[in-house]
């Protein structure tokens, strides 16, 4: 006597059975949009995720990787604003240029929310994104750094689950073969056009490169 | 109605309630007040205890031993005020219930002054200036009936009434030695000879014209001293000893609904200066968190040379809470949110400095260097959002812009140009044609020729 074959659509049935579709449309927190529908489409939920860390590793500015997540921040202020009528802050830690303020606001940043920081040794750079990561008032919280440990990568994670903040860590392209507890890596690199992007871990997603061409 | 008005210009003008008041604006170019008395308040809401001390008027400075009776005036009103050099001025309308008549108020004061051993004159008057000038006839007259004023004024040597000695020796000249032979003049003719603002006193001593005075206030801090049995080495646990005096100062500032925005710790060894930290918040605060909190940063941060006896905790100026500290409750997420935005900056620049945690604005300049700069002062509390409309959308602009323009060969245009020709006026003057232009490696920049010259810079990189 064959085995009883159960229908598809009663396994799907069982609370049991997690369904990854389900899980990666629908995240418990919002995502936000990267401005590029080509990467959106490669993310999990299609956007940044927040109350997450992100890693973008990449040797030389000036690839558009700020460009990238400008509209996740202008998007993330404005929703708090709407939700809460007070602007939450952003904090960019150890820029390796000065932020041009005409730039940011012309993207729609709100300026009188934005704080940058000047520490001048790398932990005190940590410290700093750990504080302002894990203090709630900050949407996102951007980090530029040479090098750092895995210990305090992890610390940074636990900051922004507690927070709920986005955040940045930008590191040279060396460390991609090191482990990190990231939530998101990606690597930048020269193209032409246009820079290219490599999904290199992603939860709940599939890694990668993403064609940045389009829109 | 020309006629009625030049009557009563000449007419004596310092009657206690004029029957006619000119309707019409004068001829002449004096201030309105020197020509129609403003109308006589019959029932002053304000009394006026005038105390002079004569002794004082030697004293070289004179603020510090005011302020100290004022302390002690404190014990009758609310509201004292100094009269430089030798005078304090109380209201005391309202303290005439509590002490059950004026007569046993005059007396308590007066006996205030006499407990301290400082020889005083004073007066009670509807006006301030009125009871001043009585004070120093040093009549020690009392009077409830605004209407009573002039009479009783009239016996007022003019010197009392500290005028310039140049105004004083014209009355002289002219005859006048008391108040009464001064009211009787023509008011015009007064403020024409003399000043408009001798007119404008008579009618503050007759209380026919408001005189808004400023109160004296308290200036106050926090200081407590704490003395350890033992010597402590370690700053962890300083921090333990200094929660009891954080506690107090937070206590202290609760009661007077005030904050502070500075606070020193004194540190005090067995020999040697005391160890002396000076932090500043972010915005006015009276949470004992956020003190503490600043407080153990800085103490983390710090040196110890020596161990610490005991030590000291000083509040800067009190300020008045302001109504924004719903800030305590604005946090971003209602889960994650622990912090406000002012702890938050405090805390990074407790540690990091100062000048190390900063905002950016933008300037309306066309030159691109001169149209943002650093701000210190952050606005911490929740503000309009302002809206950013002036800005050219269509202009490139890069995210990151260079603190000094690099020279570089000239580069693969892309979009272009823009012409910036600006700032002759301050000797920074720019005549320049921005474009977008593309690096050998793809970086995207931000580069201009200068005109002149005809040499490229770059001066931003579009990240």
């Amino acid at each position: 006597m064959p085995r009883e074959i159960p229908l598809l659509a009663d396994i799907l049935a069982d609370a049991r059975v997690w369904k990854l579709k389900d899980a990666s449309a629908a995240p418990a927190r919002p995502v936000w949009s990267t401005g590029k529908s080509s990467l959106d489409a490669r993310l999990p939920g299609g956007g940044w995720p927040t109350a997450s860390l992100i890693e973008v590793l990449l040797d030389d500015t000036g690839l558009g990787e700020v460009q990238l997540f400008l509209p996740a921040l202008v998007a993330c202020q404005r929703a708090a604003t709407r939700d809460s009528g007070d602007a939450p802050w952003l904090v960019w830690i150890a820029p390796p240029h000065e932020p041009y303020a005409p730039a940011l606001a012309q993207q729609g940043i709100d300026l009188g929310r934005l704080l940058v920081v000047r520490p001048t040794t790398a932990t005190e750079a940590l410290w700093a994104a750990e504080q302002a990561l894990s203090s709630g008032v900050c949407a996102a919280v951007l980090l530029w750094l040479k090098g750092t440990d895995d210990r305090w990568l992890r610390r940074l994670k636990l900051a922004a689950e507690a927070g709920g903040s986005l955040g940045v860590l930008f590191r040279p392209e060396k460390h991609r073969f090191e482990s990190s507890p990231a939530n998101l890596r990606i690597v930048m690199s020269h193209g032409s056009p246009c820079a290219r992007v490599d999904l290199l871990k992603v939860q709940g997603g599939r890694p990668g490169p993403v064609d940045l061409g389009g829109p | 109605m020309k006629l009625r008005s030049a009557e009563s210009r000449t007419a004596d003008l310092f009657a206690a309630t004029p029957a006619r008041r000119p309707h019409v604006s004068s001829p002449v170019a004096l201030a309105p007040q020197a020509l129609a008395p403003p109308a006589l308040n019959p029932q002053p809401k304000q009394l006026w205890y005038a105390a002079v001390f004569p002794a004082m008027a030697q004293l070289e400075s004179f603020a510090a031993p005011l302020q100290k009776l004022c302390l002690h005036a404190h014990a009758f009103t609310s509201f004292v005020s100094i009269e430089p050099p030798n005078a304090l001025l109380l209201e005391v309308k309202g303290s005439v219930k509590l002490f059950g008549s004026l007569q046993q108020l005059h007396m308590d004061i007066d006996a205030c002054w006499r407990r301290l051993a400082l020889p005083a004159h004073s007066a009670i008057a509807p006006s301030t200036l009125a009871a001043l000038w009585l004070a120093r006839a040093g009549a020690a007259s009392q009077i409830e009936d605004s209407k009573l004023l002039r009479e009783s004024l009239a016996k007022v040597p003019v010197a009392c009434t500290a005028w310039d000695a140049e105004r004083l020796q014209t009355l002289r000249a002219m005859g006048v030695t008391h108040l009464g032979e001064l009211m009787r003049l023509p008011r015009a003719g007064l403020a024409r000879r003399l000043s408009p603002a001798l007119v404008l006193d008579l009618d503050i001593a007759l209380a026919r014209q408001p005189a808004p005075r400023r109160a004296f206030v308290r200036r106050e801090r926090f200081r407590e001293r704490c003395d350890f049995e033992t010597e402590i080495e370690h700053v962890a646990y300083l921090e333990k000893a200094l929660e009891p005096l954080i506690e107090r100062c937070a206590r202290f500032l609760r009661r007077r609904q005030a904050g502070i925005q500075a606070l020193q710790l004194k540190l005090r060894h067995r020999e040697g200066p005391a160890t002396c930290v000076q932090l500043g918040l972010a915005s006015i605060t009276s949470e004992r968190r956020r003190l503490s909190d600043v407080l153990c940063q800085k103490l983390a941060r710090l040196d110890l040379r020596a161990p610490v006896r005991g030590m000291e905790l000083i509040s800067g100026s009190l300020r008045a809470l302001s109504a924004s500290s719903r800030d305590v409750f604005a946090g971003f997420t209602g889960a994650g949110s622990r912090d406000s935005a002012p702890q938050l900056v405090e805390r990074l620049r407790a540690r990091l400095g100062e000048g190390a945690v900063y905002g950016v604005c933008l300037i309306p300049e066309h030159r691109p260097e001169a149209a943002w700069k650093r701000v210190h002062e952050l606005r911490l509390t929740a503000a309009a959002r302002v809206d950013e409309e002036s800005i050219d959308q269509k202009l490139p602009r890069p995210v990151w812009l260079l603190n000094e323009p690099l020279s570089l060969p000239k580069p693969e245009i892309i979009q272009g140009p823009e012409r910036i020709e600006s700032g002759w006026w301050d000797g920074k003057g720019v005549a320049r044609d921005y474009y977008v232009a593309r690096h050998a490696d793809g970086v995207r920049l931000w580069v201009f020729q200068e005109r002149q010259s005809k040499r490229w810079y770059v001066h931003g990189v579009f990240a």
